[in-house]
């Protein structure tokens, strides 16, 4: 290092990137229609729209369960189905365990489905199978093979291929080499990988929900829709708890899973 | 018995690993087969159950009824057949992890129960107290409940050994079964095999010539991917040093001799 | 025998009884939900008939100067929102972390409402941003700075937190400020970590983006939704694929720049 090294000269070079970012800020912002006076108005706005909505509207709270508790099922049901569903793709995503043809084909589809958001997806099952809790349930579940195939995909790929070959040196087949090697191996994975997913799962499903596939995001967007915003606002309170709960939920069973040792 | 004739391995970057090995096993031998690290004695045995695919040669294979099939050719449903009946202790023990001791002795016979008795129900009792003597007879049925990632290399190593004892093979192969082990354990494992030998064909790795010469029935010493020596387990030193090299011989000249036989 | 081993019957009572448990309150949600889960294998007609409205894809639908708008929108939305939600993000984690800020009161402050923004539900966000500001990008894009601060603030936090502080004693020893400690002994360790988040959150930011889009936020995914709408399919279909391209380029370019700035391992 030189003494120029210290001299302003050396920020010379950072101009260019940040009269670049800039510009390109401004045009993005252009094309939002963004801007900070549009945004001080709106903020007021909001802040004044968030005080009308208040206080919640508690009659409608016994209304709100049943959706609630349809959204966590829906949740629930499309994190196991997917991660068992997730497995099989997985093993059929790992080198060690197919041939690269099926592997590849499986990465293929894996990736695929990774590139669609889970709306999307939705928007699609909804035009083939109609509104309703299956094209929602289905959709997470395929989001959940998506991101659980792959990573448990890669994890089983990890695996020390000398321990699959010890199995088949005593004549083990394919799904024994499976239920044996593979499947306790990849379980604390599986476990933490599905918890976390069903977090996701439970957020997504309000969503989902919002777009037709049932459950308490539909009692938030009819709300806002029909402009009975104190009950929309009791809908956003059971939310938060509910997606709150889940979190909770899925620290204490991953704790648990933790004080026994299975997660290591 | 085991007839292996001509191996031939040549490597992608074209190094001959294994160049013409052929040896004959029979019933009642216990062949230890020496070697100089890199020498070519991990892959013969990887070729005589069928894991390496030799270039050419065969690895046939004949059970006590007559019936005998080649290794190297046969299909992959039958190989998993003739394999049921090969126990291996591989040089890593090749444990499966978070699998408890006493499973991982039992998964010895999964080539040998049905698909789906070993899917849905599993192991019997009878087959449980069967792994536990099997664990007995390496000195490891204290830990038969734990899981096998603490346990250690020596340790891992007689799980290993168990597990090829509880298959009741008609052939061990087995690549340094008493590299990780305390002297005393070690003797205690020679002596296990050794009785095995006399229904079954053994064949072992060892760097231990002191070990061969006082177990085995008959050594094997591989250089090169050659056998460059075959016969009497009680080697002279300077058939060590035709083996082992020079610097073994040197050694011996600042110490005491380490390799001497008893 | 000893009292650690469990009998293989034991085991096999015990597995049957979980599995047993497990699938009775599984079948049992999916009655409630009335969902079918081998419907979707046994009856591919739906999809047959989907697939017959949706070939071939239009793509000419693609040049229309509408659908370049909706993707610059998107595109744009999801930029600010890294941009400036990663920048809030990275002054909150100041804020919050503990090596940084002396005030507790301060910390908590902040922290409570960056864990505030991390639970509210992007859906809520989205609504009350059309609200406030109105239908369009706009809209879409604050409710993205809110969804990248709570998702990011707290990563930042935690990256400030595990920074090396020997590094940190070493500066204050020379009687430097805590300012001075900042810029020359914490900055420089999280700037690699910090740019390769906000790639990935330019990642994460441009499928959420498209998801918006859809409750009114504009840009693509609206496109796509109001071509579905109108049943439009063999448009809706050349938009799926420009959106799986889109995304598949992005990702690439934010993973391979990731592991340009930290090295293979650490990517996640
Ligand atoms: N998969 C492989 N790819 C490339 N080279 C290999 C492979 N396996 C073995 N080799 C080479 O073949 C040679 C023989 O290996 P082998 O494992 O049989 O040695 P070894 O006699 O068992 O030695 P050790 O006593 O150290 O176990 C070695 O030089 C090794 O580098
Ligand atoms: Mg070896």
């Amino acid at each position: 290092m030189t003494i120029n090294d210290f001299s302003p000269k050396r920020y010379y070079k950072l101009v260019l990137p940040t009269v670049g970012l800039l510009a390109l800020i401004k045009l993005t912002a252009w094309v939002c229609g963004a801007g900070f006076d549009k945004l001080g108005k709106g903020l007021l706005q909001g802040i004044s729209f968030v005080k009308i909505m208040f206080p919640p509207d508690w009659s409608a709270f016994p209304e709100m369960l049943e959706p609630a508790l349809q959204s966590i099922a829906i949740a629930f049901i499309a994190t196991v189905l997917g991660t068992l569903l997730a497995v099989v793709f997985a093993i059929a995503a790992a080198s060690n365990l197919t041939n690269p043809i099926i592997r590849n084909i499986t990465r293929f589809l894996i990736g695929l489905e990774r590139s669609l958001p889970e709306i999307i997806i939705l928007l699609i099952l909804i035009a083939g199978y109609g509104l309703g809790v299956f094209s929602g349930i289905v959709a997470l579940s395929l989001g959940c093979v998506g991101m659980l195939g792959k990573l448990l995909g890669d994890i089983i790929e990890e695996i020390d291929h000398t321990m699959i070959e010890s199995l088949e040196a005593v004549g083990a087949n394919k799904l024994q080499v499976i239920w044996f090697g593979v499947i306790p191996q990849i379980v604390p994975n599986l476990v933490s990988l599905a918890l976390f997913r069903f977090e996701i799962n439970i957020r997504l499903s309000i969503i989902l929900g919002a777009v037709g596939a049932g459950g308490i995001g539909y009692e938030l967007d009819t709300s806002f829709g029909l402009l009975q915003f104190h009950r929309g606002l009791t809908a956003v309170l059971v939310i938060l708890v509910m997606v709150v709960g889940a979190e909770q939920l899925s620290h204490f069973i991953r704790n648990k899973i933790k004080l026994k040792g299975a997660l290591k | 018995m085991l007839e292996v004739s001509n191996l031939t391995k040549v490597l992608p970057n074209g190094r001959k690993v294994l160049d013409g090995i052929s040896f004959k096993v029979k019933k009642g031998e216990f062949v230890g087969i020496l070697g100089p690290s890199g020498a070519g004695k991990s892959l013969t045995m990887r070729c005589l159950n069928g894991l390496l695919k030799p270039d050419s040669g065969s690895v046939v294979l004949t059970d006590d009824q007559g019936f005998s099939s080649d290794i190297c050719q046969i299909k992959k449903r039958e190989l998993r057949k003739v394999r049921q009946k090969i126990g291996v202790i591989f040089q890593g023990y090749h444990l499966v992890k978070r699998a408890s001791v006493l499973e991982n002795v039992m998964i010895g016979r999964l080539g040998q129960i049905s698909t789906f008795r070993s899917l849905f129900y599993g192991f019997t009792d009878k087959e449980a107290e069967e792994a536990v003597k099997a664990l007995e007879q390496v000195k490891m049925d204290h830990l038969s409940g734990t899981t096998t990632s603490g346990l250690s290399g020596g340790e891992m190593q007689r799980v290993a050994i168990a597990r090829a004892i509880f298959q009741s093979p008609a052939l061990l192969l087995a690549d340094e079964p008493i590299s990780n082990l305390d002297p005393s354990n070690a003797k205690v494992i020679m002596k296990l095999i050794r009785p095995l030998s006399e229904n079954i064909p053994v064949v072992g790795v060892f760097h231990q010539p002191e070990m061969t010469a006082k177990y085995c029935t008959r050594v094997i010493a591989i250089k090169d991917g050659k056998i460059i020596y075959d016969g009497d387990p009680k080697l002279t030193n300077d058939q060590l040093v035709e083996i082992y090299g020079e610097e073994l011989h040197q050694l011996e000249q600042h110490e005491q001799p380490v390799l001497a036989i008893q | 025998m000893n009292e650690q081993l469990i009998l293989p019957s034991a085991k096999y009572k015990h597995k049957v009884g979980y599995l047993g448990i497990s699938l009775f309150v599984v079948v049992a949600v999916c009655i409630y939900l009335k969902y079918n889960p081998f419907l979707i294998f046994a009856d591919f007609t739906p999809i047959q008939r989907l697939l017959g409205e949706m070939l071939p894809p239009n793509f000419s639908v693609l040049w229309q100067p509408t659908i370049g708008k909706a993707i610059a929108q998107t595109g744009s939305a999801a930029f600010l929102a890294t941009f400036y939600g990663c920048l809030i993000a990275f002054v909150l984690a100041f804020l919050t972390a503990a090596n940084t800020m002396p005030l507790r009161f301060i910390r908590l402050l902040v922290g409570g409402f960056l864990s505030l923004l991390r639970i509210v539900p992007p859906l809520v966000c989205i609504l009350i941003f059309i609200i406030a500001v109105g239908l369009g990008a706009f809209s879409g894009m604050l409710a993205l700075i809110v969804i990248t601060v709570g998702m990011f603030g707290r990563l930042f936090t935690d990256i400030i937190e595990n920074t090396e502080h020997s590094a940190a004693d070493a500066i204050y020893s020379v009687g430097a400020s805590r300012l001075q400690v900042i810029r020359y002994a914490i900055l420089p360790q999280i700037i690699p970590s910090f740019i390769a988040n906000c790639l990935y959150a330019f990642d994460v930011n441009i499928r959420v983006a498209i998801s918006l889009g859809i409750f009114g936020g504009g840009g693509i995914g609206y496109a796509l939704y109001m071509a579905m709408q109108v049943l439009h399919y063999q448009d809706a279909f050349a938009l799926i694929c420009l959106i799986i391209i889109m995304i598949l380029l992005i990702e690439k370019t934010s993973d391979y720049f990731r592991t340009m700035i930290l090295g293979k391992e650490k990517l996640r």
